[in-house]
């Protein structure tokens, strides 16, 4: 049904007066909309030439200043002389970040006031106490590159995590050196590479002290190679030794693990009787730990032995390291 | 000479004497060691078949055999003017003169280039999409070795500008059929050079008949700028019949190997690459080794290794073809080719777009998906071209130059400070060299680094010192040692219990062979490097006394 018409006429709506614009702001929004939306292909262009600018200064700017925040030759020879004159047995470089291996060339190999102490060259990703037991290490001198692309904060928090003490940094051209005392160094009594020339092997395998690779990192240990398709089981017997409150130990597979179907089984006996067994294998983690308490067991000598049972071909080998901890 | 053709000789040229001059320090990789042998043994089939054509099909068995896993064409020419500059004239060494094939190649990718980029977007255009694709310093370090990536890229370039002018109804010398037919070879030369050129019909079918869908545009924009004197218009893509009917005949003549056996042989070919083994490769800090591989990775790693400019040029580029198309449909851009925008678009992103497929072996880096990196240029370039006439269409081409020069300036100065370190090249986003290293990438491509320690090796091995090159090939060694890089004294290890001195060339996947020389040689101190910004890549070990 059709409404009558109003009887005084129709009615009009004033438009709603503006809001005071007295520092022009909304007009100067309105102005700025207005050009911008819906946007002309000239406005695309200058976004794009600001992008094109913005990247090719950041890029004349990268390129220009990356030689300066990198250490130089002389840098590298300064830190060495640092390190070859107060470094001491116990002692060694952590490098931040791990991938600053030219160290390895430039630093020295041993001490030079102590040819027969090694000074070791770290490079592991992480330094948690987790991570990395740095077995035999007192103090670790933190080698950083700081203004290095890719950051190298993480792993001097990590160490300072697990330090009582910590000199540093000493800042040399673009490098910088820290020392980190150890809160707890673990001071084996004795290691399975070092009891090794004593050892008796028995079974199929060939057992030597050697540097390998496990997990893409380097492990000092002792590595059993199995030939043949079916190997058997192999036993280090180590002579009797004091033991102290536990042993530690880690396995892994030694070298690329591609392709590697098999696995090993460690067992670690004492006098005859098994305490621990672990397991390597190709899947994660690769560098394995076991830990026995023995601080229950008489103070005496005792013979530690590790049982290796390959499931299948190992032709890389086995990489084991086991210490005894006071 | 018109413009077009002077700026794109004047590319060839600068190309060619570029890379001729900058290769000696590019070193020797695994597969390019294996190509210099091929190509050799190659040309020596073709003196054979000259002199005693009756015997050519044993001939070919006997020579072709040499690599057969991927075709001979690029091979071939490698062997040509190895034997013309350097067996018959002594002009080069043996892998320098090899290389000189690969430099032709070089020039012609930006030769061409250069001719499409003036077509696509005038003069400007064609200066600047040659230095789009030769700044990016992992496509110049391409453009050095005696390999096939870089010479398929230039073939795959060449057919699918011989398509577009065969499709696009040329005005210029060649008619359309003309162009359908050189299609066809091209596509043959392509096939003739790597596998990968398998992929093109496909592609340039797609974009065919994506283009013929206008939505409201009112008939087809014309192709180019009037340059070639391309007219309106869609053709009939009588280059993929071409393509189809040429293409085989010219991959069975440009391979000997081919002559006989033909069908198994093509079947053995692609059989070797449909299975494919995965070699390891480091991606953000894994290692990958077998399928599924992440689909992000082309997008990522060419993110990280395009400079950055560049990187932005490209995109935009890639983003205004893309709203050309839109306006196209929109019925606002009636000057817009919309075959030709889906050309360069399907062109630039199938490649990459491949490697993403989850199943297809991830190892060799940027090279894979090399052929996208022509079309991102000149889409960069005719948006920087673009970008200029709308900015101060009074100035658009001093706009334009200002705008090239910062995309092309921190281009070009990190091919200067990498090379010859360019598969070891990541840009800023990455953090350089370092950056990459503490993110966990590939640090380099397979054995060419070792020739940045040759020097020191020439001074301190002692006499006849048995030197362990790893992924340097033993082949490479010889090649260094035939073209007085290396001395001839030295001999080849096959590992750290033979050697005297070791190589160790960074690849995560090997790292058991550099902690094994420790053990062999009782060192862990390297005495001598190759380092890019501080990141090792090679770094050289010797037993005690034999390094004096």
């Amino acid at each position: 049904m059709n409404n009558p018409p109003d009887p005084h006429g129709p009615t009009y709506r004033l438009p709603t007066p503006p809001p005071p614009d007295p520092t022009g702001w909304y007009e100067l929004r309105r102005r700025a909309r207005a050009t911008l939306w819906p946007p002309q292909d000239a406005a695309w262009a200058g976004l794009f030439a600001a992008a094109v600018v913005a990247a090719g200064v950041y890029g004349i700017w990268f390129q220009a200043t990356l030689p300066g925040r990198l250490p130089s030759s002389s840098d590298w020879k300064a830190v060495a002389a640092v390190l070859a004159r107060d470094t001491r047995p116990g002692d060694a470089v952590a490098l931040a970040p791990p991938w600053a291996e030219r160290a390895r060339e430039i630093l020295p190999e041993r001490l030079p006031t102590r040819p027969e102490a090694s000074l070791p060259v770290l490079a592991y990703p992480s330094y948690a106490e987790g991570a990395e037991d740095l077995a035999g290490i007192r103090r670790v001198w933190l080698l950083s590159l700081p203004d290095a692309p890719g950051g190298t904060g993480r792993i001097a928090a990590e160490l300072q995590a697990r330090s009582g003490a910590a000199e540093g940094p000493l800042r040399i051209g673009q490098l910088t050196l820290t020392r980190f005392d150890l809160r707890s160094p673990l001071l084996p009594l004795w290691s399975l590479a070092d009891l090794l020339p004593a050892a008796r092997i028995q079974g199929p395998a060939v057992v030597a002290r050697e540097i390998r690779e496990v997990g893409f990192l380097p492990r000092d240990c002792v590595v059993a190679r199995f030939a043949g398709p079916h190997p058997g089981t192999a036993v280090v017997r180590l002579p009797p030794a004091p033991l102290g409150v536990a042993l530690r130990g880690h396995v892994g597979l030694a070298g690329d693990v591609s392709g590697t179907g098999a696995s090993a089984s460690v067992r670690v006996m004492v006098d005859g009787v098994e305490l621990g067994r672990v397991e390597a294998a190709a899947s994660a983690p690769a560098w394995r730990t076991v830990q026995i308490d023995t601080s229950r067991l008489p103070p005496a000598r005792h013979e530690v032995a590790l049982e290796v049972v390959p499931s299948g071909p190992l032709p890389r080998g086995v990489c084991l390291d086991l210490v005894a901890l006071p | 000479m018109t413009a077009r053709r002077g700026i794109a000789l004047a590319w060839g040229a600068l190309v060619l004497a570029v890379t001729a001059a900058t290769s000696p320090a590019v070193g020797i990789s695994r597969d390019e060691s294996v190509y210099v042998e091929a190509g050799a043994s190659y040309s020596r089939f073709w003196r054979e078949a000259l002199r005693d054509p009756a015997h050519v099909l044993a001939a070919v068995d006997r020579h072709y055999a040499l690599n057969h896993e991927h075709p001979g064409l690029a091979k071939g020419l490698f062997g040509l003017t190895r034997t013309a500059l350097s067996d018959a004239t002594g002009l080069l060494g043996e892998v320098q003169g090899s290389r000189a094939g690969a430099w032709l190649l070089a020039a012609f990718l930006a030769l061409l280039l250069a001719l499409w980029g003036f077509d696509l977007a005038g003069p400007p255009g064609g200066a600047i999409a040659p230095a789009l694709f030769f700044l990016v310093p992992r496509n110049f370090w391409h453009a050095h070795p005696a390999a096939l990536d870089l010479p398929v890229t230039a073939l795959v370039l060449a057919t699918t500008y011989a398509f577009w002018r065969s499709t696009s109804a040329s005005r210029g010398r060649l008619s359309t059929a003309g162009w359908a037919v050189a299609s066809g070879i091209l596509f043959g030369a392509a096939l003739a050079t790597k596998h990968n050129a398998w992929f093109l019909p496909p592609v340039l079918l797609a974009a065919w008949v994506l283009g013929s869908y206008r939505g409201r545009q009112p008939g087809h924009g014309p192709a180019s700028e009037g340059a070639v004197g391309t007219v309106r218009g869609h053709r009939f893509p009588w280059a993929l019949v071409a393509m189809a009917g040429i293409g085989p005949l010219v991959l069975v003549a440009a391979w000997p190997w081919l002559w006989h056996h033909t069908v198994p042989r093509i079947q053995e070919w692609l059989g070797y690459h449909l299975h494919h083994e995965n070699y390891p490769w480091m991606y953000l800090g894994k290692l990958l080794r077998k399928p599924p591989f992440p689909v992000a990775y082309p997008f990522v790693v060419t993110a990280l290794t395009v400079p950055l400019a560049i990187l932005v040029a490209m995109g935009g580029g890639v983003a205004q073809a893309l709203a050309r198309v839109v306006a196209a449909w929109r019925g606002r851009g009636p000057e817009v080719s919309v075959a030709t925008e889906w050309l360069l678009l399907l062109s630039a992103l199938f490649p990459i777009a491949l490697i993403a497929w989850p199943t297809v072996p991830r190892f060799g880096g940027v090279k894979h998906w090399m052929p996208a990196m022509p079309f991102l240029a000149l889409l960069g370039a005719r948006a920087l071209v673009t970008t200029g006439r709308l900015l101060w269409p009074a100035r658009a081409t001093a706009v334009t130059g200002v705008l090239a020069f910062l995309v092309l300036a921190p281009a070009a100065w990190q091919v200067v400070h990498v090379h010859p370190f360019g598969t070891a090249a990541w840009n800023e986003i990455a953090g350089g060299a370092p950056g990459a290293a503490t993110m966990g990438m590939q640090r380099q491509f397979w054995g060419e680094a070792a020739v940045a320690v040759l020097p020191a090796v020439n001074e301190h091995a002692a006499p006849g010192s048995r030197v362990w090159f790893q992924e340097t090939t033993a082949l490479a060694a010889h090649q260094y040692q035939r073209d007085g890089r290396l001395r001839k004294d030295l001999t080849v290890a096959s590992g750290p219990e033979d050697a005297d001195i070791s190589i160790w060339q960074y690849h995560q996947e090997f790292r058991d062979r550099e902690f094994r020389t420790w053990t062999e040689f009782h060192v862990t101190r390297p005495v001598a490097g190759a380092y890019l910004d501080e990141v090792p890549l090679a770094q050289v070990y010797a037993r005690p006394g034999a390094w004096r």
